[in-house]
Parts: C-alpha cells; structure tokens; sequence
C-alpha cells in the first residue's frame, strides 16, 4: 500500500464497455488508473510492473479464470490488494477467489459510490463483504467443521460467527457495532480475520498438496487440479 | 433427443446379443446335421431327417436376416420362430423309430438347434420371455418323446435357465443404455445451460449493469430506466446463478429454490455446498419465503430491503428473513389473527410446525421485522 498520493488501481474485465467505464468512473473521482488488462495471463504481468494498489479483477475473462490470476498476484505481490468485481453471481467461484487472496467482493450492479467505497476500504487493508459472500464464507466454514476430523482446519470464534451472520443478514458494520455494543474497528477486524484464516488455510493446503504430489516448483506452479 | 432415437439406443444396446443367438443357431445347425450323419442309416426315415435339416437351414437363414437387419424386432415373429421350431422338433416323431425316441434316447433331429429360440425369445422379451421360451421348448420336448424321465427334465431346467440368463443380460443392457442416454442427455442440457449463462454474462448482463449504473448517475428519467434495466439484471442473474432443480432419491438441493428469488431488494445468501433436504420440505420452505418476501413488499414500506440467509448446521437448516422497513407494531400480528384472518405470521408458523420446526420473530418500530426458522434436518448430503 502506498503512503501517499492517491491509490493506484487496475482494472481486469475482458469487456471492454465495463473495462473503460469502471475505468473513468474511477479516474473521475480521482483514483490512479494504472492499467487496465483483458485476460489473465496479461493480468498477472501487468500487475508484476505497476504494482497497483487495489486489482479490481472479474472472474469470469472468457476461457480463463480470475481466481489463479488472484492467486498469483496476491502472493507475488505483497503491497497489491485484489477486490473481485463480479457478475457472475454470487456462487463458489466468488469463494474460490476470496480463499485464493482476494479481500472482498462486489457485484458489478453496485452504484459509482459503494465502488469507490469498496476500493478506498480495499487500499485500506479492510474486507468488503456482501451479504451474499459471508453466507458463502460461513458455510465454508460449517463444511470444515463437518468433515472428517482435521485438526489444521481454521474455526470462527463465537463473535466471529456471530459478525458473520450478521453481515449476510444485510447490517453494515456500523449496525453491527451498535448491535453487539463493539468498536467499528472491532467489527472490521473480525471480518478480515475470517477471511485471513481461510486464506492462510488455504495456502497450507495448496502447500501439502503440492508436497504429497511432488510439484513444490515455487509459487509459479499451476496448482489447481 | 426423440423417442426413435432413444429406442435405437436400446436396439444397439442388444445387437450384441442378436448376433450371438444367430451364431449359435448357425452352430447347432451344424451340430444337427452332423447327428444326422451319424444315425442316418438307422432312422424310420432318413429322407424326411434330411429334408427337416433343410427347413432348418431355410429357418435359420430367414431368421437371421431379420434378427440382423431389422431395426426392432416384433413379438409376433419371436413367437412365430419358437412355433415353427416346436413343429420341427415334432417331425422327429416320423424320422425316428420308437425304440430310438423311447428306449436308446436318440436325439431329436433338432437336437439343440432348439436353444437358440430360447435365446431369441430372451434377447427380444427379458427374463420372462426367455423363460417362457425355455418352458414351451422342453414341453414339446416331453410331448415328442412321450414321456417323462431325469435326463428330459435337466434339459428343461437348463432350457429355462438359460432363458433366464440371457434373458437377464438383455434386461441389463437395455437398462444400461437406457441410463447411459438419460445420462448424456442430462450432460448435453447442463452444457447448453453453461453456454446460455457464459452467453448472457458476455452480452446481456454487461450491458444492463451498465445501463443501471450510468442510469442513475445521469438521474431523471434516466434514472428510472436504470432502475428497469437493474431489476432484469438482478433477476437475470439470479435465472444464471441458480443450478439445475436436481432431485436425488427424494432429497433435493434448497439452495437454487431460494436463489431465483433474488432481487434487487432481496438479497438471496447460500452457502457454496448444496443443501440438500426432503423434496417436499425444499418446496415449502421455499413457498414460505417467498410468502415472507412478498409480504415484506406489501408492508415493510417502498423502500425497504430484505436480506435471506441460508445455513446448514448439519442437524437442522437455518432460514433467516431479515427486512430494514417499518416493523410489525406490536399487537398487530395478535390482533389479525385473533380476527380470524390468517395472517403472515400464522401461515409461516403453520408451515414450520409441520415440518417440525421452530420459528423465531423479532420485530419493532424502525429496526424492521426478522424471522428466524429452524427445521431439523436429516443430515448433510456428503
């Protein structure tokens, strides 16, 4: 993240029509537009030389995935924050990606306003959550705690569960606050850390995956199969 | 895929089969000739031996041509087959002298060419035709010698027995393929569905997100046109996002019932593994938020929103409702129903009851109205 000047972003969408407007909305309200890629091979290079701030990056890049350009970047690339901007729906693919690095989500119906909004929050290190992506985070959670006995698999704290539940009922963080009697920040940071733990068991898990299946080639490896 | 074509998957399915039983009634056709041969010189009459193992070719030829080249074969002509091949095996009744049908037990001039309908009569009707087939066989086989001994009734149990394997493996093959179609077709409807969804997400959905966006921003009645174009896009959306209604042993997944009911105002949030509960429960829970959404529109104000949240705890399913409108006042859910009209309140309680579980309501002025339902589930599908 930078400490001064204004944030830089990227924006990856492989239309063009949504590629150039989020663009200029973003320059319009005074955000550094750094770059702008239409798949995710180009994606993960480009970010590689511009080191944006925030990657606003769609999932859906025509044949490609943007969960393993998510992924490339938000571990090659410390001070590079991904926020997933979506049309797809929120289904697992959103999950995917946010386990893969991303800090949050946004759909791409969302208003000019709660884009700058989640980018800003986005380059501030904090999690922007949808309601409909805590619901998928809270059973991912519930799965792991379903399955078979595993004891590296991350769980919620009580207040963790209950922000979470919160959040896919639709409260902001300032409703949650007022409701469970917390700070804002408390709040904020028990939604990033629900993010944290799955993203860093996810790490663990590609890890031992690549161990037992002998690929540990570094963090370039393709290791989705 | 048409109804021709599924049959003509069944029909390839069996052309293995076909091809055995012609096989086989060529080989025993051979067989007989070769018993003919060698008891020729002893028979009550040779000549007519002679001439039953020409009808028997003859027979053998016609039928394998149909067996061969027909695209389905009728009953009526399995049925002719297996009477001329009772009558056949009748003829031996002239060749054969009565000390050789009765006393030596010489074979029949048909011998064993006389499987091979039984066969027939498996691959065309399944287990019961073959074994139907195999009981006609060994009855006229009784009725030609005239009597009734061990070696007459082992070759009537494995007539009947043989009916009934291959009769089974037909049953089989016809089942396998019968899958194996709905199987590919059940493949080519999700690939048409995903190139539908990649399809509309290129075009459709690009565009009305950005129509809703510049919409609102340009205000007016520009405004109002991107509030049209957001609703189609949300609904639109939702149709792509939701997966196929699938059922499994009665037990259906609850997620994408839910998620056509996504809105602009109402978000729809699921977890990303499937929810799968009784089929019957799924509709009525998915009938009653949609009763909870509606009355939400109905009463909670114009503006309000409404957020559903579905969890899976293993033992017992989730289902929260939450609305920001104006809340039910307190007294007012009481006295409708105490009016005798059912109210929102009665209808959903009701509905929970019966599937065994609890509804929870907290409501008020200005913080809106939140229904919390739990229903006790059978466990989560793995």
């Amino acid at each position: 993240m930078t400490t001064s000047g204004p944030v830089s972003v990227m924006v990856v969408d492989d239309h063009p029509m949504w590629r150039d407007g989020v663009a200029r909305d973003l320059a319009e309200r005074g955000f550094d537009v750094r770059a702008t890629a239409a798949d995710a091979t180009s994606a993960v290079r480009i970010a590689r030389t511009v080191r944006p701030d925030v990657v606003l990056m769609d999932l859906n890049l025509g044949a490609e995935s943007g969960v393993d350009a998510t992924r490339e970047i938000t571990s090659g690339l410390t001070g590079t924050r991904v926020l997933v901007l979506s049309a797809s729906g929120e289904h697992s693919d959103v999950l995917e990606a946010v386990k893969a690095g991303a800090s949050g989500y946004l759909v791409k119906s969302a208003s000019a306003e709660e884009l700058v909004d989640a980018v800003g929050r986005t380059a501030a290190g904090d999690a922007v959550f949808t309601a409909g992506l805590a619901g998928l985070v809270l059973g991912e959670y519930r799965r792991m705690a379903a399955g078979p006995e595993d004891t590296t698999a991350p769980r919620l704290t009580e207040r963790e569960t209950e922000v979470l539940r919160l959040v896919a009922k639709g409260l902001t963080a300032r409703q949650i606050a007022d409701r469970l009697v917390l700070s804002h920040r408390t709040v904020e940071n028990h939604v990033q850390s629900t993010l944290r733990k799955l993203q860093l068991h996810n790490r663990v898990e590609l890890a031992r995956y690549a161990i037992e299946h002998g690929l540990d080639s570094g963090p370039d490896a393709n290791l989705d199969g | 895929m048409t109804r021709a074509t599924a049959g003509s998957v069944r029909k390839d399915a069996l052309k293995p089969l076909w091809r055995a039983s012609v096989l086989l009634r060529v080989i025993t056709l051979l067989f007989a000739a070769a018993v003919v041969v060698q008891h020729g010189g002893e028979y009550a009459s040779a000549a007519l031996a002679w001439v039953t193992i020409a009808a028997m070719a003859v027979w053998t030829l016609a039928t394998s041509l149909v067996y061969l080249r027909m695209d389905r074969v009728r009953l009526w002509f399995t049925i002719v087959d297996l009477g001329l091949c009772c009558l056949l095996m009748s003829a031996s009744r002239l060749v054969l002298t009565d000390q050789q049908r009765t006393v030596t037990a010489v074979p029949l001039v048909t011998t064993i060419w006389v499987t091979a309908v039984v066969a027939v009569g498996a691959v065309r009707s399944g287990m019961v035709g073959g074994t139907a087939f195999g009981a006609v066989v060994s009855l006229f086989n009784y009725g030609v010698r005239g009597y009734v001994d061990t070696d007459l009734t082992r070759d009537l149990v494995l007539l009947v027995g043989i009916g009934f394997v291959v009769g089974l493996a037909s049953t089989t093959s016809k089942q396998s393929a019968e899958r194996l179609a709905m199987a590919m077709r059940a493949e080519a409807a999700t690939a048409e569905r995903e190139r539908l969804a990649r399809t509309i997400h290129d075009s459709v959905l690009q565009v009305l997100a950005r129509v809703r966006k510049r919409g609102r921003e340009l205000g007016g009645e520009a405004a109002e046109l991107a509030e049209l174009a957001g609703r189609q896009e949300v609904a639109l959306r939702a149709l792509v996002a939701a997966a196929p209604l699938e059922t499994d042993n009665g037990r259906a997944d609850l997620r994408p019932r839910l998620q056509v009911l996504m809105t602009d105002r109402h978000q729809v949030s699921v977890p990303g593994t499937p929810v799968m509960v009784a089929e019957s429960a799924a509709a009525e829970l998915a009938f009653l938020v949609r009763e909870a959404l509606e009355n939400v529109d109905r009463h909670a104000g114009a503006t309000a929103r409404a957020w559903v949240l579905l969890e899976d705890l293993g033992a017992e399913i989730v289902l929260s409702v939450r609305d920001d409108g104006v809340g039910i006042p307190a007294g007012r859910l009481a006295a409708a129903e105490s009016e005798g009209r059912l109210g929102i309140a009665r209808s959903i309680r009701g509905r929970v009851a019966e599937l065994g579980g609890s509804v929870h309501l907290e409501t008020g002025p200005r913080v809106g109205t939140e229904w919390e339902i739990r229903i006790p589930n059978a466990g989560r599908a793995r």
